[in-house]
């Protein structure tokens, strides 16, 4: 299946790294085992003999948790991984997230005002990080995440740097 | 100036008046002394009164004096300074280059005292705050100086100390007649909610016997509610003018040299100052009622200046026509729009039906349940009127390219159409649910570091939209075109 032909713009070209699979799986457990706490704390809390909607309930959560249980351990983070792309070309960031929503988003290297890289906790056992490209715009922040650790360390001095000899000051 | 720029200069001494009467540093007291009055007991009757008063009004009058003689503020070539605080001391030092835009204001209490509070916004880093200094009681002369030079000093090519005022040039003037339209929209109706509110509240405290009695007073059913409703459709409509009428009274747009001066207020008078070289776009907002009588307003897209809902505003009320017109002369307009696609007016429609269908269908299933008719009323009423809300915001939508800059429309409460330079572009961002992937629809962001930080076209026809973004940015967007398979 290629969904190359309905893209409305470009995609990028390099797939994120292949650990962000299993962090994204290990994302999954953790909030699928969340929800099972939930799921089991309210069927024992709430009575057997309470009034209407509560029986349907019982039976009703831990299905939903098993739903979503089976969507984001099993399935999500391979969808993502096919979806997700990134791409530094000689002028701009450009990325491509989520797994049914899809957001492309372009940031051109004269307008980067500040790059972060950023290291969660999943990230760290997983050797992954996320670099963060900010502009003067709010609602401008590109975040590739999911990088080798090493890959997003070069990728945040390269553009750093090149922000640096191109910046534009029209914003 | 023959002061060195490090020494501090200190607001007018007539300041402390003002804030004397205001209680305006007392007020953080106050919390402290209510448990201390009701300890002490209002047994003493007026004379415990007329002491409690001396002594507030002393408490103030010390408090203010102190922190005049506390506050500090310098304007040095290159940043402003406000030293400022009674115990700790803060420093607060901002570039030149980081400020955006002055505002003078001068309240009824200043105007009576000649001063004038100063606020300097600034553009707080990547952070995307803004900040701001605040000067409270400067000579009115010393506010325009402050005014003028914190702006000077900022552009590249330094003004003689001696060069003559530039000229002025009017762009804008409000028409007193334009106060008609302030019953159409939304925030000038809040106006006499709000004072109606205030009097309620009034009321309830007010000791019994002072209290009217309603309670006496009978009218018939119908009588009563007709009386109530014109009684209250007057308030609200007198309120609003009234209240458009305070803010905007004598509404003045010039340009003086590099800068945009706006002038407003009947109680309050405020001078803003937006430099022009900082504009990058417009909107133009008119609301479901405004465009029925083809009203609109116009505020500037200010970088750095976050979400320049009042500071930004060009006018604030007035005809269409009118509004575009003072638009176009800062950032010309692209053109006509492009409708977009039919597919768009089945997404509208869908989603205007989509909580009406929900609430039918709940209402279908608890009307034999539970006998709850009215949500399946409810529903259906909502399923009707979801088309024509539909096909009213399709009619909104819409976006062109031309020439410098770009324009995107969206909205049915408001409907919104901001106007922006290419070069004010800093990123696009393409979203594309499951749903618009079927229907070949995708929105597209335009990222600017102005305003709300980003305009979308909702909806636009996915084949065009890698042309939109490269039309409407610089070079870099071509980027975003797809790759034309070889062979094909």
């Amino acid at each position: 299946m290629t969904t190359a032909p309905q893209s409305p713009v470009r995609e990028p070209a390099w797939p994120l790294s292949r650990s962000a699979i299993g962090l994204w799986v290990t994302e999954g457990v953790i909030a699928s085992l969340g929800l099972g706490v939930g799921a089991a704390l309210f069927a024992v809390f709430v009575p057997a003999d309470a009034p209407a909607p509560f029986p349907v309930l019982r039976w009703l959560a831990p299905a939903l948790v098993l739903v979503y249980a089976v969507v984001a351990i099993g399935i999500r983070p391979w969808v993502r991984f096919r979806v997700h792309r990134w791409e530094i070309t000689g002028e701009a960031v450009h990325t491509l997230t989520g797994w049914l929503t899809r957001t492309w988003t372009l940031v051109p290297v004269s307008r980067i005002q500040t790059v972060d890289v950023t290291r969660g906790v999943l990230q760290q056992l997983f050797g992954l990080s996320t670099v963060s490209v900010l502009t003067a715009s709010s609602q401008g922040t590109v975040q590739v995440w999911h990088l080798d650790a090493d890959v997003a360390q070069r990728v945040a001095d390269d553009l750093a740097h090149r922000a640096e000899q191109v910046r534009d000051q029209a914003t | 100036m023959g002061q060195p720029p490090r020494k501090g200069r200190r607001t007018s001494p007539r300041i402390v008046l003002v804030h004397t009467a205001t209680f305006r540093q007392a007020r953080q007291f106050v919390p402290a002394i209510i448990p201390l009055v009701a300890a002490t007991g209002f047994g003493g009757g007026t004379t415990t009164v007329v002491w409690l008063v001396a002594g507030v009004t002393l408490l103030s009058l010390a408090t203010a004096a102190l922190s005049w003689w506390r506050f500090t503020y310098a304007d040095g070539p290159a940043s402003v300074v406000v030293t400022r605080g009674l115990l700790s001391r803060s420093v607060r030092t901002v570039p030149n280059d980081r400020i955006r835009g002055v505002e003078v204001e001068a309240g009824p209490l200043h105007r009576v005292f000649g001063l004038v509070r100063v606020r300097i916004d600034a553009a707080a880093g990547a952070a995307d705050k803004d900040e701001e200094l605040v000067i409270d009681g400067v000579s009115r002369a010393e506010g325009d100086r402050l005014r003028a030079t914190v702006l000077t000093h900022r552009s590249t090519t330094p003004l003689a100390e001696d060069a003559e005022p530039e000229p002025e040039e009017e762009f804008a003037r409000f028409d007193n007649r334009w106060l008609l339209y302030a019953p159409l929209l939304g925030s000038y109706l809040a106006v006499p909610f709000a004072a109606v509110g205030a009097l309620f509240r009034l009321a309830q405290e007010l000791p019994e016997r002072f209290r009217p009695d309603l309670d006496g007073v009978h009218v018939s059913g119908v009588q009563a509610l007709a009386i109530v409703l014109t009684a209250a459709l007057v308030i609200l409509v007198m309120g609003s003018v009234i209240g458009a009428a305070v803010v905007n009274w004598r509404f003045r747009l010039t340009r003086r040299g590099g800068s945009l001066i706006a002038a407003r207020g009947l109680v309050t008078r405020r001078h803003t100052e937006l430099e022009i070289d900082r504009i990058r776009g417009w909107t133009l907002a008119e609301g479901l009622g405004m465009r029925w009588v083809r009203a609109a307003r116009v505020s500037a897209l200010v970088t750095g200046l976050g979400d320049a809902a009042r500071r930004g505003q060009l006018l604030p009320l007035g005809p269409r026509a009118e509004a575009r017109a003072l638009g176009v002369r800062l950032v010309a307009d692209p053109g006509p729009l492009v409708r977009h696609p039919p597919a768009a007016r089945r997404r509208r429609i869908v989603r205007a039906l989509v909580a009406g269908l929900l609430v039918s269908a709940a209402g279908a299933v608890a009307t034999p349940l539970l006998g709850w008719w009215w949500l399946l009323a409810l529903g259906v009423a909502l399923v009707v009127l979801g088309v024509p809300i539909g096909l009213g915001r399709y009619a909104s939508l819409g976006h062109a390219a031309r020439e410098g800059s770009f324009a995107v429309r969206s909205g049915w409460l408001v409907r919104e159409q901001a106007v922006l330079q290419r070069r004010a572009v800093v990123g696009w961002q393409v979203r594309q649910s499951p749903f618009q992937r079927r229907a070949g629809l995708a929105s597209v962001t335009a990222c600017v570091g102005a305003g709300r930080g980003g305009y979308t076209a909702v909806d636009m026809a996915a084949e065009d939209v890698a042309a939109f973004a490269a039309a409407a940015s610089e070079a870099w967007a071509e980027g975003l075109r797809p790759v034309i398979a070889p062979g094909v």
